[in-house]
């Protein structure tokens, strides 16, 4: 029980973050972000390897992409 | 639960805005903003330009869909520079040598003015990269385009003939 | 041509803000959790990798990855990757270790192998190579929203899956927020050689016990489930990727999955000890038919003057009690304006699953379900690496990787008894990653 109250505040606060209206640049003051590097799927291939080795290797998946990949591994 | 019934406005509003019809007419008058040009082949200012068709291009070094509209930007000058069309291509870097370097793979017949700390895109509220925007000989702005595609050149080319032919 | 939402309008009241005109798509899509966020226009961008995996005297992996992504114009963007692995050598069957040889029969029925005294046992048929394909089509939709769909196959010997997946994603604040929501759709089928095993069903282990080679096989049939099974799974995600300012951004994920089915390794078998510690006889194991799990993950990542501060969070808490913390930190150093430096670290600490059993004690130890695969008991892990970068002049870029990846399993408060208490019941599991990566 404590477990679901925990899982909706944590996901009320996730939602919170909508309303961060205040935050951020303005077009041209992405010239740091625009950077290849800054994306969130920079380095995308290595993130795929080794999401399939702790995926294998451990009980947890997923939290960036989705959990449920699929292969007989574990 | 006074966040719920916030969250619950806060989308209904953006459902609302975002599925207004935006019938816009084209012929709205909305005089260019001003501002100072600092460069030895332009005027003081944009309103000294008046009776002539300007197009104001913001780019950056960092922006990639920039590096394409310059070749189209040189065609354009080229061709309508007895039309009176003043293509004037505002550059935002923060550092003037990024913008240089640029310059050295892609080459400008445009003027280059350099707004390194974006006074003047604060001015026109730029909502992406690269924004050009359109002024017809009275000095209001008529096209606004964000982005830079290679298939829409023919509708750009198509509003600056128009407001040339004015 | 897109017309542009009112929403910026709504916050202005400068003039120009009123300029009501016909846009084209944004150009800088910078921000989105969707799979895929920007790609050259009409240039096929394509990635290739090839990684070792090596673990001292367990299992080594080679795998290899081919990624090809194109933009069609307009932001209407393809991606595809076909990935080939092969896992050999030996794996924890689960059985515990003990102080005189003990003889295993293979999952298949067909054979066995013998453990030698003191060392954990690793049934070493394991052998298997594994095909993945996918394809991801993401493209905009409507003002400022972007939709993404997707399929994902999974093939080996005896397991096959099938995932479909679609997210949403939507900008506001020119950009500075998204918000994006997801969800995928897995189908698994399993069916192992030699069969699924019967829970808790004894391996039968011929040690000339029976007359004749039928009299063994009817043994082992009498273990063994006949038809093929499968599982389901349901992800939903959730996510809001936030710039925070002109060298920060963030990025929170919800993550829901449920899952039904079959989730028992048929490999897998637990010992039955007495009260000394010798083992009377080896049960398969058995895991509940559905798993519900929640993560939470943050990520952050820094502009630094030449480089890049990378470093995210994850909590997850499932159904079977399994709660894990998992921390990844990347930091990336431009030595030039061709060549960086990339140190790793990564944490991650588990909990062990409510049905976890190292072993099971003869008469006392009576469950419903009950699993002595490590990888669901208490842990932590970290891992160490370093990965170098160089961009060539033709714009292609290779980049080296290597790593080191340690698992401690740990003691979950289980009593051992008589001669397991001597007896390393949790080793050390360490592993070598190096991988070749090639952009081109």
């Amino acid at each position: 029980m404590f477990k679901k109250a925990r899982i909706t505040v944590v996901i009320m606060l996730f939602t919170q973050l909508v309303g961060c209206a205040n935050l951020g640049v303005q077009s041209w003051e992405r010239d740091l972000l625009a950077k290849k590097e800054m994306t969130l799927d920079a380095e995308g291939i290595d993130l795929g390897l080794d999401d399939h080795i702790y995926f294998s290797k451990e009980a947890t998946s997923g939290g960036r992409a989705f959990a449920g990949e699929g292969c007989g591994c574990n | 639960m006074a966040n719920n019934l916030r969250h619950f406005l806060l989308s209904m509003l953006l459902t609302l805005i975002s599925i207004t019809p935006l019938s816009l007419s084209f012929a709205q008058e909305i005089a260019a903003p001003d501002f100072a040009i600092s460069h030895d082949q332009l005027p003081n200012k944009l309103s000294d330009l008046n009776g002539q068709v300007v197009y104001l291009d913001f780019w950056a070094s960092w922006c990639k869909p920039c590096r394409k509209s310059f070749p189209w930007m040189n065609q354009m000058q080229l061709k309508y520079a007895e039309k009176e069309l003043q293509i004037i291509a505002i550059n935002l870097d923060a550092e003037a040598t990024l913008a240089k370097a640029f310059l050295d793979k892609v080459p400008a017949l445009v003027p280059i003015v350099y707004d390194p700390k974006g006074k003047i895109a604060n001015i026109y509220q730029l909502l992406g990269m690269p924004s050009s925007y359109l002024i017809d000989k009275k000095g209001n702005v008529r096209f606004a385009d964000k982005g830079f595609f290679t298939r829409t050149q023919p509708l750009y080319e198509q509003e600056l003939a128009l407001l040339l032919n004015e | 041509m897109q017309l542009i939402s009112k929403s910026h309008i709504v916050k202005n009241n400068k003039t120009v803000a009123n300029v009501n005109t016909a846009l084209a798509a944004a150009a800088c899509a910078l921000l989105g959790t969707s799979p895929i966020v920007q790609a050259d226009e009409s240039v096929w961008e394509m990635d290739t990798a090839l990684l070792y995996y090596g673990e001292t005297d367990r299992v080594t992996a080679v795998e290899g990855v081919f990624s090809a992504k194109k933009d069609f114009g307009d932001e209407h963007i393809f991606s595809g990757k076909i990935v080939v692995d092969s896992l050999t050598r030996a794996s924890a069957s689960g059985a515990v270790v003990q102080l005189n040889a003990q003889t295993y029969t293979r999952p298949s029925g067909k054979g066995q192998y013998v453990i030698d005294v003191g060392d954990i046992p690793l049934d070493d048929t394991f052998h298997d190579t594994r095909v993945q394909l996918e394809a991801q089509w993401t493209q905009p939709l409507w003002n400022d929203m972007r939709g993404s769909t997707g399929v994902h196959l999974s093939k080996e010997y005896d397991y096959l899956s099938i995932a479909v997946n679609g997210s949403l994603t939507k900008d506001f604040n020119q950009k500075n927020t998204t918000v994006s929501a997801g969800l995928s759709l897995a189908f698994d089928t399993i069916d192992p050689e030699g069969g699924r095993p019967v829970a808790f069903s004894e391996m039968v282990i011929d040690e000339g016990q029976f007359a004749n080679e039928e009299a063994y096989q009817a043994a082992f049939d009498a273990t063994r489930q006949k038809d093929t099974d499968d599982k389901t799974t349901v992800d939903l995600m959730f996510g809001v990727t936030q710039i925070i300012n002109r060298r920060m951004l963030m990025q929170f994920n919800y993550g829901y999955s449920m899952s039904d089915g079959y989730h028992t390794d048929p490999f897998k078998v637990l010992s039955v000890v007495n009260d000394k510690g010798l083992t009377q006889s080896l049960v398969h194991e058995d895991r509940p038919t559905e798993r519900t799990r929640h993560s939470f993950y943050w990520q952050t990542k820094y502009a630094l003057d030449s480089g890049v501060a990378d470093i995210s969070y994850r909590y997850a808490t499932d159904d079977w009690d399994i709660n894990s913390h998992t921390i990844d930190s990347r930091l990336r150093f431009n030595l030039s304006d061709n060549t960086y430096i990339q140190p790793h670290f990564r944490y991650y600490q588990q909990g062990a699953a409510e049905f976890y059993q190292p072993f099971l004690i003869k008469g006392i130890t009576l469950l419903t379900f009950a699993s002595s695969d490590y990888r669901l008991g208490e842990m932590t892990a970290y891992t160490l690496g370093i990965k170098y970068g160089v961009k060539m002049a033709s714009g292609n870029e290779w980049a080296f990787r290597l790593e080191y990846y340690q698992q401690d399993p740990k003691n979950a408060d289980f009593e051992a008894p008589g001669m397991l208490q001597q007896l390393d019941l949790y080793p050390s599991v360490k592993a070598v990653i190096a991988q070749v990566s090639y952009s081109f």
